[in-house]
């Protein structure tokens, strides 16, 4: 692999929903485009409907894009793949963490097995999948206890730590993170960032993280894109964009974080002055 | 949930639907029971009957309930009660046959529809919608009459009458299933859609499934004896319930009422039962969810 190469590499997404006979296509993402360095971390941030979630799904293969390219490591994933081996090898490219744990994970499966499945179908032998299981398990703080324990019987968080060990059991070189903290409570959410910044620490897998908490993506991410009504307003050094925002949008998404000195008056005032903006 | 057999054979009052709905923790309990209870009579048929089923005697016609005979005879002096615990043997796997038939087609071809979308969701809802449409006896009735009666005509014909509505059921289910983000999980992963299906998908519909065919064991039994009452389904000298109650009908003309009363007890005790175990076995695996 070519050293200066983006691990992920997105140009020129869209995707438009048919919204019905005589009602024009709802377009969720236009014209979005961005690349990630190896082992880089970039946050995708933005209201309800603004589109990220069509990204994150697009880029691991549940949603088909209109037009534009994703390229994994300078290789293009192809639209339509057909056959077991593309199947593979587009999983151990691009990774996904859902939002609500509970209901990505399968709630017939303990944890060990969860994990081991994912690894058997990547090709390990069975006495090889058990130890990496229990090695990834490991890996995300879960210990034999919640091994042996199905979804129901974990917490929020031990959820979506074993969601994360299970992306990862693929081996992938970029995850996809969408809304992965949202659902957890605050102190909670903190542990899973720092298990997020060590895992990329320790893998060098690439993160992206979607999500529509400027705080969140403020603690791990490198750099920023903030999309807005599915197009991409403003993209750069997480520190910069959220220090000195330059996009209207973003100034009123950064304003909106609670915090010291925070001022709620302050927060419609940009709203109303960023509708100005967006209807002219 | 209530099932809708294809032949219309079972109505439902509101009494015995409250009774399964609310009956109390003894109901499941006595059901089971009775139902474990009779499927071991059916096993050990031979040990449990006190006679032979099918040993005539002529000097003893009709005769009453007593210690030589618990339940009477029947018009040919066969012991009621042997014939009644050998013809559970029929009685029974009738069902389960037809049932194991229509569930392999309809939870396929359900499971398709849902997973698939599209053009094979509309051609199946179709291809079912005629299915539903056609009287279930009506399209029974015919399949005999062109591959002529017995057991396992009827029991085929009937497990296709059965197949549209498991697999409404299942597509139902399946849509449900398919929408949570665990099976786009195993998406990601790279698991292949059929693998999803036959691994994950169906074993996680299992529970709903099972509940709902469960009742469909009654309704099958029910519209199975129907057929053999008819004449389409078991032939003499078979102690097939059904066709007990119709060997019946000329004791009852006489006045006599044990040998149709026997048959017909059973299989209204059965489908009950049947019915109460299924729709306890689905909530309280559903609500386990």
């Amino acid at each position: 692999m070519n050293r200066n190469e983006a691990a992920l590499s997105v140009s020129g997404l869209r995707r438009a929903f048919p919204m019905g006979r005589g009602v024009p296509d709802l377009v969720a993402v236009d014209d979005v485009s961005f690349e990630l360095a190896p082992g880089g971390s970039l946050g995708v941030v933005g209201e309800s409907g603004s589109g990220k979630s069509t990204v994150a799904r697009m880029l691991v293969g549940l949603e088909r894009p209109d037009s534009g390219e994703i390229r994994v490591a300078g290789r293009t994933r192809g639209v339509r793949e057909r056959g077991r081996a593309a199947r593979l090898r587009r999983a151990r490219e691009i990774q996904l963490v859902f939002q609500n744990p509970l209901e990505s994970l399968d709630r017939r499966l303990t944890a060990a097995q969860c994990l081991h499945h994912v690894l058997r179908l990547h090709g390990a032998e069975r006495a090889e999948a058990d130890r990496r299981a229990l090695e990834l398990l490991e890996q995300v703080g879960l210990g034999a206890r919640e091994a042996e324990a199905r979804p129901h019987r974990l917490s929020g968080g031990q959820r979506q730590r074993l969601a994360i060990a299970r992306a990862l059991a693929a081996g992938p070189s970029v995850l996809v993170l969408d809304e992965a903290v949202s659902a957890l409570d605050v102190s909670v959410q903190a542990q899973i960032l720092r298990l997020l910044a060590r895992i990329r620490e320790e893998s060098g897998v690439s993160l992206v993280f979607v999500s529509h908490d400027l705080a969140v993506v403020g603690q791990v991410t490198d750099e920023v894109l903030v999309m807005y009504r599915g197009r991409a307003v403003e993209h750069g050094p997480t520190r910069r964009v959220l220090r000195e925002p330059e996009h209207p949008y973003t100034r009123m998404l950064a304003s909106s974080v609670p915090g010291p000195g925070w001022d709620p008056a302050e927060v419609v005032r940009l709203r109303a002055e960023f509708a100005a903006t967006a209807q002219a | 949930m209530t099932a809708q057999s294809p032949t219309g054979a079972v109505t439902m009052g509101a009494g015995i639907r409250d009774v399964r709905r609310n009956g109390g923790r003894g109901a499941l309990w006595v059901s089971s029971g009775f139902l474990v209870a009779v499927v071991l009579a059916a096993l050990f048929a031979p040990v449990v009957a006190p006679a032979d089923p099918n040993a005539i005697d002529f000097g003893n016609i009709w005769a009453p309930p007593g210690a030589d005979h618990w339940l009477g005879t029947d018009q040919m002096g066969r012991d009621l009660l042997s014939r009644v615990v050998h013809g559970a043997r029929e009685s029974l796997l009738g069902p389960l046959a037809l049932l194991v038939l229509a569930s392999v087609l309809g939870v396929a071809m359900g499971t398709l529809a849902a997973w698939r979308r599209g053009w094979v969701d509309v051609l199946l809802a179709r291809v079912t919608d005629v299915m539903y449409a056609f009287p279930g006896l009506l399209f029974v009735v015919l399949v005999i009459a062109v591959f002529g009666s017995g057991m396992t005509t009827a029991v085929i014909a009937l497990g296709l009458a059965f197949t549209p509505i498991i697999a409404k059921f299942t597509r139902s289910v399946a849509l449900a299933e398919c929408s949570k983000p665990y099976i786009d999980a195993y998406r990601v992963q790279g698991v292949s859609g059929l693998v999803i299906c036959l691994r994950y998908l169906i074993p996680n519909m299992a529970p709903a499934l099972l509940g709902y065919l469960v009742v469909l064991f009654g309704e099958g039994l029910m519209s199975l004896a129907t057929l053999s009452f008819l004449g389409f389904g078991a032939q003499p000298p078979s102690s097939e319930w059904g066709l007990m109650v119709q060997e019946g009908q000329s004791a009852l003309i006489q006045g006599v009422l044990w040998p149709a009363l026997v048959p017909g007890a059973a299989i209204a005790l059965v489908v009950v039962a049947f019915n109460i175990v299924g729709v306890r076995v689905a909530d309280r695996l559903n609500s386990r969810r």
